[in-house]
């Protein structure tokens, strides 16, 4: 029986692949790279904030991620073979997101039609509110609002996506954002 | 026993997350998010570039690339247990790299001081060629050995880095680049 590597620890192998490795340490790279992937979008974000300020950043940031959505719904929804056209579909596409390791989110699937997804733990928040610039505004209010907006069109235009919760928290809240989505016959 | 699923086509879990995949499917997904980070790391720049010229982009792109590599260094110590402070280690983090599945990359040992890395498929390259505005000589030449020395001076700061072809290729069947990591005791 092929004994699966826990880590890469032992002597270099010329013909090393992933598959060699543990279902566990797998899983671990696949959780690092999420939190790989949010530190490669927020750097460049702060990279071009400092050089050319908040609007430039802000401006960019909302192109690429208008164009963005939309290969990474294909992306996820080919490889792990998820299609339909309900809410029930939709929430599946967000639970399996590169991104999904990142933050600490409930998905209440309500029916078919109507979800509520709450953010109980966000980095991205978390490191705003840090900052301190209610930089909220741009990026939780505007930006995830288009592109709550597109993933849902992505499955059903009649979807609709309505903010229940955004920041800024009350103190002592542990919800950083709370979104509906429903579809509206 | 928890049944393991291939792909996510079944019903709705709520508690569903990437530790309910079997092994196949999770290294599906590692490959796939391969390609995804690849991408959003070009659309930054090439949103950048298409405001506020190749200048400032190449400018962002040096500054996020010198901070991220040791990110993606600690990674490999941390979630790969690659350490040491040899070639050995540098050719680990090659192979176990996030971006790995999307270059055709040779990797030869000579010893445990000594490693040859050689490119013969990268999509920056082909997709720079393609657009055919030279930065190639910016992205492939200045920031990759910037970055090859960030990540053998992780391992070991006497580690040398040495560029022994670089593009422009002499056509499509020429090798993309390869670069030589060297230790040199007491030189």
């Amino acid at each position: 029986m092929t004994k699966f590597l826990p880590d890469y620890s032992g002597p270099f192998e010329p013909d090393f692949s992933h598959e060699k490795l543990s279902r566990e340490a797998l899983l671990k790279i696949l959780k690092g790279n999420s939190n790989y992937l949010r530190r490669l979008d927020a750097t460049w974000y702060v990279t071009i904030m400092k050089k050319c300020g908040n609007d430039l950043a802000f401006e960019c940031d909302t192109e690429i991620w208008e164009k963005f959505i939309n290969y990474e719904l294909d992306t996820v929804c080919e490889t792990l073979n998820i299609h339909g056209n309900d809410v029930a579909t939709l929430i599946k596409a967000m639970q399996a997101t590169p991104w999904m390791w990142v933050h600490n989110r409930t998905f209440e699937l309500k029916d078919k039609n109507r979800a509520v997804i709450t953010y109980r733990d966000c980095q991205t928040l978390l490191h705003l509110e840090k900052e301190g610039t209610e930089r909220w505004d741009t990026i939780c209010h505007a930006l995830e609002r288009r592109l709550f907006e597109l993933t849902a069109e992505y499955f059903n235009p009649k979807i609709k996506v309505t903010a229940l919760k955004l920041p800024p928290r009350a103190r002592g809240s542990d919800i950083c954002c709370q979104w509906e989505f429903k579809l509206e016959e | 026993m928890m049944e393991l699923l291939y792909d996510y086509s079944g019903d709705f879990d709520p508690s569903f997350d990437h530790s309910k995949l079997s092994k196949e499917g999770l290294v599906d997904l590692l490959h796939t998010y391969s390609d995804y980070i690849r991408r959003l790391d070009g659309h930054w720049y090439l949103s950048v570039m298409n405001r506020c010229g190749n200048d400032t982009a190449f400018a962002c792109d040096t500054e996020v690339w010198e901070r991220l590599v040791l990110y993606e260094l600690k990674i490999a110590r941390d979630l790969l247990n690659i350490r040491g402070d040899d070639a050995v280690a540098v050719a680990k983090v090659f192979q176990a790299s996030p971006w790995f599945w999307m270059y055709r990359c040779g990797i030869d040992l000579k010893s445990r001081d000594h490693l040859i890395i050689t490119y013969t498929s990268c999509p920056t390259l082909f997709a720079l060629e393609r657009e055919g505005a030279g930065r190639e000589r910016q992205i492939c030449v200045d920031l990759e050995m910037k970055i090859f020395m960030k990540m053998a001076h992780f391992y070991n700061p006497k580690m040398k880095v040495t560029a022994l072809k670089l593009p422009p290729r002499s056509g499509p069947d020429d090798i993309c680049c390869r670069w030589e990591f060297k230790i040199e005791e007491n030189k």
